[in-house]
Protein backbone atom coordinates (compact mmCIF):
# COMPACT_ATOMS: atom_id res chain seq x y z
CA UNK A 1 0.00 0.00 0.00
CA UNK A 2 2.69 2.50 0.98
CA UNK A 3 4.59 1.56 -2.16
CA UNK A 4 1.59 2.33 -4.33
CA UNK A 5 1.15 5.64 -2.51
CA UNK A 6 4.84 6.41 -3.01
CA UNK A 7 4.54 5.67 -6.72
CA UNK A 8 1.33 7.58 -7.39
CA UNK A 9 1.24 10.44 -4.87
CA UNK A 10 4.56 11.19 -3.21
CA UNK A 11 7.43 11.39 -4.09
CA UNK A 12 6.55 10.00 -7.56
CA UNK A 13 3.35 10.59 -9.50
CA UNK A 14 1.32 13.67 -8.66
CA UNK A 15 3.94 15.33 -6.45
CA UNK A 16 6.53 14.90 -9.20
CA UNK A 17 4.24 16.40 -11.86
CA UNK A 18 3.27 19.35 -9.63
CA UNK A 19 6.92 19.95 -8.77
CA UNK A 20 7.71 19.84 -12.49
CA UNK A 21 5.11 22.57 -13.12
CA UNK A 22 6.57 24.59 -10.22
CA UNK A 23 10.07 24.34 -11.70
CA UNK A 24 8.76 25.44 -15.10
CA UNK A 25 7.14 28.46 -13.45
CA UNK A 26 10.37 29.35 -11.60
CA UNK A 27 12.27 29.07 -14.87
CA UNK A 28 9.82 31.27 -16.79
CA UNK A 29 9.43 33.82 -13.99
CA UNK A 30 13.19 34.16 -13.56
CA UNK A 31 13.65 34.53 -17.31
CA UNK A 32 10.99 37.24 -17.30
CA UNK A 33 12.58 39.09 -14.38
CA UNK A 34 15.98 38.93 -16.11
CA UNK A 35 14.36 40.55 -19.16
CA UNK A 36 12.86 43.25 -16.91
CA UNK A 37 9.33 41.87 -17.33
CA UNK A 38 6.73 40.97 -14.72
CA UNK A 39 6.39 37.44 -16.01
CA UNK A 40 3.72 34.74 -15.71
CA UNK A 41 1.51 34.18 -12.65
CA UNK A 42 2.29 31.24 -10.38
CA UNK A 43 -0.45 28.99 -11.80
CA UNK A 44 0.49 29.67 -15.44
CA UNK A 45 2.03 26.24 -16.25
CA UNK A 46 -0.99 24.49 -14.69
CA UNK A 47 -3.43 26.63 -16.72
CA UNK A 48 -1.43 25.91 -19.90
CA UNK A 49 -1.47 22.20 -19.17
CA UNK A 50 -5.21 21.97 -18.45
CA UNK A 51 -6.06 24.11 -21.46
CA UNK A 52 -3.95 21.92 -23.77
CA UNK A 53 -5.46 18.73 -22.33
CA UNK A 54 -8.96 20.08 -23.05
CA UNK A 55 -8.17 21.26 -26.56
CA UNK A 56 -9.16 19.53 -29.79
CA UNK A 57 -6.56 16.98 -30.92
CA UNK A 58 -5.98 17.13 -34.66
CA UNK A 59 -4.31 14.13 -36.27
CA UNK A 60 -2.95 15.55 -39.52
CA UNK A 61 -3.22 13.83 -42.88
CA UNK A 62 -0.21 11.67 -43.68
CA UNK A 63 0.74 11.08 -40.04
CA UNK A 64 0.85 7.64 -38.44
CA UNK A 65 -2.25 7.85 -36.18
CA UNK A 66 -1.20 5.17 -33.68
CA UNK A 67 2.34 6.48 -33.24
CA UNK A 68 1.06 10.05 -33.19
CA UNK A 69 -1.02 9.25 -30.10
CA UNK A 70 1.47 6.87 -28.54
CA UNK A 71 4.71 8.87 -28.64
CA UNK A 72 3.81 11.53 -26.02
CA UNK A 73 2.56 8.82 -23.66
CA UNK A 74 5.74 6.76 -24.10
CA UNK A 75 7.95 9.77 -23.47
CA UNK A 76 6.09 10.79 -20.30
CA UNK A 77 6.13 7.19 -19.05
CA UNK A 78 9.87 6.87 -19.70
CA UNK A 79 10.87 10.07 -17.92
CA UNK A 80 8.64 9.39 -14.90
CA UNK A 81 10.21 5.93 -14.71
CA UNK A 82 13.63 7.58 -14.73
CA UNK A 83 12.44 9.70 -11.80
CA UNK A 84 11.93 6.54 -9.73
CA UNK A 85 15.70 5.94 -9.64
CA UNK A 86 16.66 9.47 -8.64
CA UNK A 87 16.58 10.86 -5.08
CA UNK A 88 13.63 13.23 -5.68
CA UNK A 89 13.31 16.03 -3.10
CA UNK A 90 16.37 14.58 -1.37
CA UNK A 91 14.47 11.43 -0.37
CA UNK A 92 15.66 7.90 -0.98
CA UNK A 93 14.83 6.73 -4.53
CA UNK A 94 11.87 4.38 -4.96
CA UNK A 95 13.97 1.81 -6.79
CA UNK A 96 17.68 1.14 -6.70
CA UNK A 97 19.97 -1.46 -8.25
CA UNK A 98 23.61 -1.51 -9.40
CA UNK A 99 23.79 0.37 -12.71
CA UNK A 100 20.62 2.43 -12.33
CA UNK A 101 22.54 5.60 -13.26
CA UNK A 102 22.89 4.35 -16.86
CA UNK A 103 19.25 3.29 -16.98
CA UNK A 104 18.06 6.68 -15.69
CA UNK A 105 20.19 8.62 -18.19
CA UNK A 106 18.96 6.52 -21.10
CA UNK A 107 15.32 6.73 -19.99
CA UNK A 108 15.74 10.52 -20.03
CA UNK A 109 16.93 10.27 -23.65
CA UNK A 110 13.66 8.62 -24.64
CA UNK A 111 12.10 12.09 -24.56
CA UNK A 112 14.46 13.30 -27.30
CA UNK A 113 13.88 10.14 -29.33
CA UNK A 114 10.10 10.46 -29.05
CA UNK A 115 10.19 14.18 -29.92
CA UNK A 116 12.28 13.40 -32.96
CA UNK A 117 10.03 10.55 -34.10
CA UNK A 118 6.99 12.75 -33.55
CA UNK A 119 8.41 15.09 -36.17
CA UNK A 120 9.49 12.35 -38.54
CA UNK A 121 6.14 10.54 -38.75
CA UNK A 122 4.27 13.58 -40.10
CA UNK A 123 4.31 15.01 -43.60
CA UNK A 124 5.02 18.51 -42.33
CA UNK A 125 8.36 19.78 -43.65
CA UNK A 126 9.02 21.95 -40.60
CA UNK A 127 8.40 18.98 -38.33
CA UNK A 128 10.76 16.88 -40.49
CA UNK A 129 13.55 19.45 -40.20
CA UNK A 130 12.88 19.76 -36.47
CA UNK A 131 12.97 15.98 -35.99
CA UNK A 132 16.29 15.70 -37.80
CA UNK A 133 17.71 18.54 -35.72
CA UNK A 134 16.60 16.87 -32.49
CA UNK A 135 18.41 13.68 -33.56
CA UNK A 136 21.55 15.57 -34.60
CA UNK A 137 21.61 17.37 -31.28
CA UNK A 138 20.98 14.13 -29.41
CA UNK A 139 24.07 12.59 -31.00
CA UNK A 140 26.16 15.63 -30.12
CA UNK A 141 25.33 16.16 -26.42
CA UNK A 142 24.56 12.61 -25.35
CA UNK A 143 28.15 11.35 -25.17
CA UNK A 144 29.61 14.29 -23.19
CA UNK A 145 26.55 14.38 -20.89
CA UNK A 146 26.90 10.67 -20.15
CA UNK A 147 30.67 11.03 -19.60
CA UNK A 148 30.08 13.92 -17.22
CA UNK A 149 27.47 11.99 -15.21
CA UNK A 150 29.70 8.90 -15.10
CA UNK A 151 32.60 10.86 -13.57
CA UNK A 152 31.10 10.73 -10.05
CA UNK A 153 30.47 7.03 -10.65
CA UNK A 154 34.17 6.61 -11.41
CA UNK A 155 35.17 8.56 -8.30
CA UNK A 156 32.75 6.72 -6.02
CA UNK A 157 33.52 3.36 -7.61
CA UNK A 158 29.88 2.43 -8.16
CA UNK A 159 27.21 2.78 -10.86
CA UNK A 160 24.37 3.02 -8.36
CA UNK A 161 22.89 6.49 -7.79
CA UNK A 162 22.21 5.99 -4.07
CA UNK A 163 25.76 4.71 -3.44
CA UNK A 164 27.30 7.67 -5.31
CA UNK A 165 25.01 10.09 -3.46
CA UNK A 166 26.03 8.55 -0.14
CA UNK A 167 29.71 8.84 -1.16
CA UNK A 168 29.40 12.50 -2.21
CA UNK A 169 27.57 13.52 0.95
CA UNK A 170 30.49 12.20 3.01
CA UNK A 171 33.33 13.69 0.96
CA UNK A 172 34.12 17.11 -0.50
CA UNK A 173 31.56 18.28 -3.04
CA UNK A 174 32.50 16.93 -6.45
CA UNK A 175 31.75 20.41 -7.80
CA UNK A 176 35.08 21.47 -6.20
CA UNK A 177 37.15 18.44 -7.20
CA UNK A 178 35.56 17.85 -10.64
CA UNK A 179 34.53 21.37 -11.83
CA UNK A 180 34.85 20.57 -15.54
CA UNK A 181 32.58 17.55 -15.29
CA UNK A 182 29.99 19.67 -13.46
CA UNK A 183 29.99 22.35 -16.15
CA UNK A 184 29.67 19.77 -18.94
CA UNK A 185 26.81 18.06 -17.09
CA UNK A 186 24.86 21.31 -16.61
CA UNK A 187 25.32 22.37 -20.23
CA UNK A 188 24.43 18.85 -21.35
CA UNK A 189 21.19 19.12 -19.41
CA UNK A 190 20.44 22.40 -21.18
CA UNK A 191 21.04 20.63 -24.50
CA UNK A 192 18.73 17.81 -23.47
CA UNK A 193 15.99 20.28 -22.57
CA UNK A 194 16.48 22.25 -25.82
CA UNK A 195 16.88 25.45 -23.83
CA UNK A 196 18.65 28.38 -25.47
CA UNK A 197 21.39 28.41 -26.77
CA UNK A 198 20.57 24.86 -27.87
CA UNK A 199 17.01 25.56 -29.07
CA UNK A 200 17.75 25.11 -32.78
CA UNK A 201 15.36 22.07 -32.90
CA UNK A 202 12.37 24.26 -32.07
CA UNK A 203 13.55 27.58 -33.45
CA UNK A 204 10.33 29.57 -33.78
CA UNK A 205 11.78 32.02 -36.27
CA UNK A 206 12.96 29.30 -38.66
CA UNK A 207 10.91 26.11 -38.40
CA UNK A 208 7.61 27.14 -36.70
CA UNK A 209 7.68 24.84 -33.66
CA UNK A 210 10.13 22.16 -34.73
CA UNK A 211 9.12 18.55 -34.52
CA UNK A 212 6.02 19.34 -32.43
CA UNK A 213 4.54 21.62 -35.12
CA UNK A 214 1.62 19.27 -35.81
CA UNK A 215 0.76 18.56 -32.17
CA UNK A 216 -2.21 20.55 -30.89
CA UNK A 217 -3.88 19.31 -27.71
CA UNK A 218 -3.12 16.38 -25.46
CA UNK A 219 0.08 15.34 -27.23
CA UNK A 220 1.64 18.76 -26.83
CA UNK A 221 0.60 18.88 -23.16
CA UNK A 222 2.24 15.51 -22.46
CA UNK A 223 5.43 16.48 -24.31
CA UNK A 224 5.66 19.73 -22.35
CA UNK A 225 5.04 17.89 -19.11
CA UNK A 226 7.70 15.29 -19.87
CA UNK A 227 10.20 18.03 -20.66
CA UNK A 228 9.49 19.57 -17.24
CA UNK A 229 9.95 16.19 -15.59
CA UNK A 230 13.31 15.85 -17.38
CA UNK A 231 14.23 19.29 -16.01
CA UNK A 232 13.51 18.28 -12.42
CA UNK A 233 15.09 14.82 -12.75
CA UNK A 234 18.20 16.25 -14.41
CA UNK A 235 18.62 18.94 -11.75
CA UNK A 236 18.10 16.30 -9.04
CA UNK A 237 20.72 14.03 -10.60
CA UNK A 238 23.30 16.79 -10.92
CA UNK A 239 22.62 18.05 -7.40
CA UNK A 240 22.89 14.54 -5.99
CA UNK A 241 26.07 13.69 -7.89
CA UNK A 242 27.95 16.98 -7.83
CA UNK A 243 26.50 19.16 -5.06
CA UNK A 244 27.06 17.01 -2.02
CA UNK A 245 24.55 14.22 -2.41
CA UNK A 246 21.21 13.87 -0.68
CA UNK A 247 20.41 16.11 2.26
CA UNK A 248 17.24 17.14 4.05
CA UNK A 249 14.52 18.09 1.52
CA UNK A 250 14.74 21.84 2.17
CA UNK A 251 18.49 22.01 1.63
CA UNK A 252 18.17 19.78 -1.44
CA UNK A 253 15.45 22.04 -2.86
CA UNK A 254 17.77 25.02 -2.30
CA UNK A 255 20.53 23.23 -4.21
CA UNK A 256 18.35 22.38 -7.21
CA UNK A 257 16.94 25.92 -7.14
CA UNK A 258 20.47 27.31 -7.26
CA UNK A 259 21.20 25.08 -10.27
CA UNK A 260 17.97 26.23 -11.92
CA UNK A 261 18.95 29.88 -11.42
CA UNK A 262 22.31 29.15 -13.05
CA UNK A 263 20.66 27.38 -15.98
CA UNK A 264 18.17 30.24 -16.47
CA UNK A 265 20.88 32.90 -16.43
CA UNK A 266 22.90 30.92 -18.99
CA UNK A 267 19.75 30.54 -21.06
CA UNK A 268 19.21 34.31 -21.08
CA UNK A 269 22.88 35.16 -21.74
CA UNK A 270 23.47 33.25 -24.95
CA UNK A 271 21.88 33.51 -28.37
CA UNK A 272 20.79 30.46 -30.32
CA UNK A 273 23.56 28.39 -31.90
CA UNK A 274 23.21 27.05 -35.43
CA UNK A 275 22.84 23.28 -35.49
CA UNK A 276 26.37 22.82 -36.91
CA UNK A 277 27.76 25.12 -34.21
CA UNK A 278 26.03 23.00 -31.56
CA UNK A 279 27.60 19.82 -32.92
CA UNK A 280 30.99 21.55 -33.19
CA UNK A 281 30.79 22.86 -29.64
CA UNK A 282 30.07 19.44 -28.21
CA UNK A 283 32.52 17.37 -30.21
CA UNK A 284 35.36 19.93 -30.27
CA UNK A 285 35.13 21.07 -26.64
CA UNK A 286 32.53 19.16 -24.61
CA UNK A 287 33.82 15.67 -25.21
CA UNK A 288 37.46 16.70 -24.93
CA UNK A 289 36.86 18.53 -21.64
CA UNK A 290 34.97 15.57 -20.19
CA UNK A 291 37.63 13.12 -21.37
CA UNK A 292 40.38 15.34 -19.95
CA UNK A 293 38.62 15.33 -16.60
CA UNK A 294 38.33 11.55 -16.84
CA UNK A 295 42.08 11.22 -17.49
CA UNK A 296 42.92 13.50 -14.56
CA UNK A 297 40.60 11.56 -12.28
CA UNK A 298 42.06 8.22 -13.39
CA UNK A 299 45.58 9.58 -12.83
CA UNK A 300 44.58 10.84 -9.40
CA UNK A 301 43.13 7.46 -8.51
CA UNK A 302 46.27 5.69 -9.76
CA UNK A 303 48.57 7.97 -7.74
CA UNK A 304 46.54 7.83 -4.55
CA UNK B 1 -26.70 13.81 -10.47
CA UNK B 2 -23.12 13.14 -9.47
CA UNK B 3 -22.03 13.06 -13.11
CA UNK B 4 -23.69 16.44 -13.66
CA UNK B 5 -21.82 17.98 -10.71
CA UNK B 6 -18.60 16.41 -11.94
CA UNK B 7 -19.13 17.67 -15.48
CA UNK B 8 -19.99 21.15 -14.22
CA UNK B 9 -16.83 21.29 -12.08
CA UNK B 10 -14.71 19.97 -14.93
CA UNK B 11 -16.23 22.56 -17.24
CA UNK B 12 -15.39 25.33 -14.80
CA UNK B 13 -11.79 24.14 -14.44
CA UNK B 14 -11.39 23.98 -18.22
CA UNK B 15 -12.92 27.43 -18.58
CA UNK B 16 -10.55 28.81 -15.93
CA UNK B 17 -7.57 27.30 -17.79
CA UNK B 18 -8.82 28.64 -21.12
CA UNK B 19 -9.26 32.18 -19.77
CA UNK B 20 -5.81 32.14 -18.20
CA UNK B 21 -3.78 30.74 -21.07
CA UNK B 22 -4.62 32.24 -24.46
CA UNK B 23 -1.75 31.51 -26.85
CA UNK B 24 -1.68 33.84 -29.80
CA UNK B 25 -0.75 33.44 -33.46
CA UNK B 26 -0.08 36.48 -35.57
CA UNK B 27 -1.17 36.62 -39.21
CA UNK B 28 -0.67 39.54 -41.56
CA UNK B 29 -3.37 39.45 -44.23
CA UNK B 30 -2.18 42.54 -46.10
CA UNK B 31 -1.37 45.08 -43.46
CA UNK B 32 0.98 48.06 -43.92
CA UNK B 33 3.02 46.65 -40.96
CA UNK B 34 1.95 49.45 -38.62
CA UNK B 35 -0.31 47.16 -36.60
CA UNK B 36 2.32 44.40 -36.67
CA UNK B 37 4.87 46.69 -35.07
CA UNK B 38 2.35 47.67 -32.40
CA UNK B 39 1.53 44.01 -31.77
CA UNK B 40 5.24 43.26 -31.36
CA UNK B 41 5.54 46.25 -29.02
CA UNK B 42 2.77 44.66 -26.93
CA UNK B 43 4.96 41.58 -26.51
CA UNK B 44 8.02 43.57 -25.37
CA UNK B 45 9.02 43.80 -21.69
CA UNK B 46 7.37 47.23 -21.33
CA UNK B 47 3.84 45.82 -21.81
CA UNK B 48 4.55 42.12 -21.14
CA UNK B 49 1.36 40.23 -21.98
CA UNK B 50 2.80 37.06 -20.42
CA UNK B 51 1.20 38.50 -17.26
CA UNK B 52 -2.12 37.47 -18.83
CA UNK B 53 -0.72 34.17 -20.02
CA UNK B 54 -0.51 35.32 -23.65
CA UNK B 55 2.36 33.66 -25.51
CA UNK B 56 3.18 34.05 -29.19
CA UNK B 57 3.18 30.63 -30.85
CA UNK B 58 4.74 29.72 -34.16
CA UNK B 59 2.35 26.96 -35.15
CA UNK B 60 -1.39 27.46 -35.80
CA UNK B 61 -1.93 23.99 -34.28
CA UNK B 62 -0.85 25.30 -30.89
CA UNK B 63 -2.64 28.66 -30.89
CA UNK B 64 -5.98 29.66 -29.37
CA UNK B 65 -6.12 33.24 -30.56
CA UNK B 66 -5.57 34.29 -34.16
CA UNK B 67 -4.57 37.95 -34.40
CA UNK B 68 -5.23 39.21 -37.93
CA UNK B 69 -3.84 42.56 -39.03
CA UNK B 70 -4.78 44.36 -42.22
CA UNK B 71 -7.46 44.19 -44.89
CA UNK B 72 -7.63 40.80 -46.59
CA UNK B 73 -5.99 40.86 -50.02
CA UNK B 74 -6.84 38.52 -52.87
CA UNK B 75 -3.53 36.74 -52.36
CA UNK B 76 -3.80 36.38 -48.57
CA UNK B 77 -7.42 35.20 -48.51
CA UNK B 78 -6.70 31.51 -49.11
CA UNK B 79 -3.83 31.54 -46.63
CA UNK B 80 -6.03 33.16 -43.99
CA UNK B 81 -8.72 30.52 -44.47
CA UNK B 82 -6.15 27.73 -44.37
CA UNK B 83 -4.49 29.04 -41.18
CA UNK B 84 -7.92 29.35 -39.56
CA UNK B 85 -8.81 25.81 -40.61
CA UNK B 86 -5.54 24.50 -39.14
CA UNK B 87 -6.31 25.83 -35.67
CA UNK B 88 -7.88 23.38 -33.20
CA UNK B 89 -11.16 24.17 -31.44
CA UNK B 90 -11.85 26.26 -29.42
CA UNK B 91 -10.34 29.10 -31.45
CA UNK B 92 -10.82 32.84 -31.29
CA UNK B 93 -10.04 35.62 -33.71
CA UNK B 94 -8.99 39.18 -33.02
CA UNK B 95 -9.21 41.71 -35.85
CA UNK B 96 -6.53 44.30 -35.24
CA UNK B 97 -6.57 47.79 -36.72
CA UNK B 98 -8.90 49.82 -38.91
CA UNK B 99 -8.06 47.86 -42.09
CA UNK B 100 -8.96 44.49 -40.53
CA UNK B 101 -12.23 46.03 -39.32
CA UNK B 102 -13.37 47.87 -42.42
CA UNK B 103 -10.60 47.83 -45.07
CA UNK B 104 -9.51 51.30 -43.82
CA UNK B 105 -7.55 53.37 -46.29
CA UNK B 106 -7.36 50.41 -48.66
CA UNK B 107 -11.16 50.35 -49.08
CA UNK B 108 -11.18 50.71 -52.87
CA UNK B 109 -7.93 48.98 -53.78
CA UNK B 110 -8.21 46.57 -56.74
CA UNK B 111 -6.62 43.70 -54.79
CA UNK B 112 -8.49 44.00 -51.49
CA UNK B 113 -11.39 41.57 -51.13
CA UNK B 114 -12.79 42.60 -47.78
CA UNK B 115 -12.39 43.04 -44.05
CA UNK B 116 -11.57 40.01 -41.92
CA UNK B 117 -15.10 39.26 -40.68
CA UNK B 118 -16.33 38.61 -44.21
CA UNK B 119 -14.26 35.41 -44.30
CA UNK B 120 -13.88 34.14 -40.73
CA UNK B 121 -15.89 34.83 -37.55
CA UNK B 122 -14.27 37.56 -35.46
CA UNK B 123 -14.59 37.54 -31.64
CA UNK B 124 -13.04 40.88 -30.78
CA UNK B 125 -12.39 44.03 -32.79
CA UNK B 126 -9.58 46.44 -31.89
CA UNK B 127 -9.87 49.72 -33.83
CA UNK B 128 -7.06 52.19 -34.43
CA UNK B 129 -4.56 53.11 -37.11
CA UNK B 130 -2.52 51.57 -35.63
CA UNK B 131 -4.01 50.64 -32.24
CA UNK B 132 -1.74 51.39 -29.30
CA UNK B 133 -0.42 48.44 -27.24
CA UNK B 134 -2.77 49.50 -24.44
CA UNK B 135 -5.69 49.13 -26.86
CA UNK B 136 -4.49 45.66 -27.88
CA UNK B 137 -4.24 44.60 -24.23
CA UNK B 138 -7.73 46.04 -23.63
CA UNK B 139 -9.00 43.96 -26.57
CA UNK B 140 -7.42 40.80 -25.16
CA UNK B 141 -8.94 41.49 -21.74
CA UNK B 142 -12.34 42.06 -23.38
CA UNK B 143 -12.06 38.69 -25.15
CA UNK B 144 -11.07 36.94 -21.92
CA UNK B 145 -13.95 38.62 -20.11
CA UNK B 146 -16.31 37.31 -22.78
CA UNK B 147 -14.90 33.80 -22.30
CA UNK B 148 -15.24 34.11 -18.54
CA UNK B 149 -18.87 35.21 -18.82
CA UNK B 150 -19.84 32.26 -21.05
CA UNK B 151 -21.59 29.42 -19.16
CA UNK B 152 -19.17 26.67 -18.16
CA UNK B 153 -21.08 23.94 -19.99
CA UNK B 154 -20.60 25.86 -23.21
CA UNK B 155 -16.88 26.20 -22.57
CA UNK B 156 -16.49 22.45 -22.31
CA UNK B 157 -17.40 21.73 -25.92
Amino acid sequence: MTEVLALLIFPGGIALLLAALLYEWINRKLAARLQNRVGPRWFQPLADLVKLLAKEEIIPQGAQPVLFDLLPIVSLAAVTTAALYTPLFGLAPAGSFPGDLIVAVYLLSVLSLCTSLAGLITDDRYALVGGLRVLTQLFSYEAPFLLALLLPALVAGSWQISVIAAYTSEHTWLLLTQPVGFVVAVIGLMGKLELPPFDAPEAHTEIVAGSLTEYSGRGLALFRLSRNVVLIVGLTLIAALYLGGVANPLLFFAKTLLLLVGVTIAQMLFARLRIDQTVGLWWRFGVLLALGQWLLTLLGKAVA
Amino acid sequence: MLTRVWEHTLGEVVQWARVNSPWALHFNSGSCNGCDIELLATLTPRYDVERLGVKLQGSPRQADLLVVTGAVTRQAKDRLLRIYAQMPEPRFVMALGSCALSKGIFHDCYNVVGPVDVFIPVDVYVPGCPPRPEAIIAGMVALLGKLQAAPAAEAQT
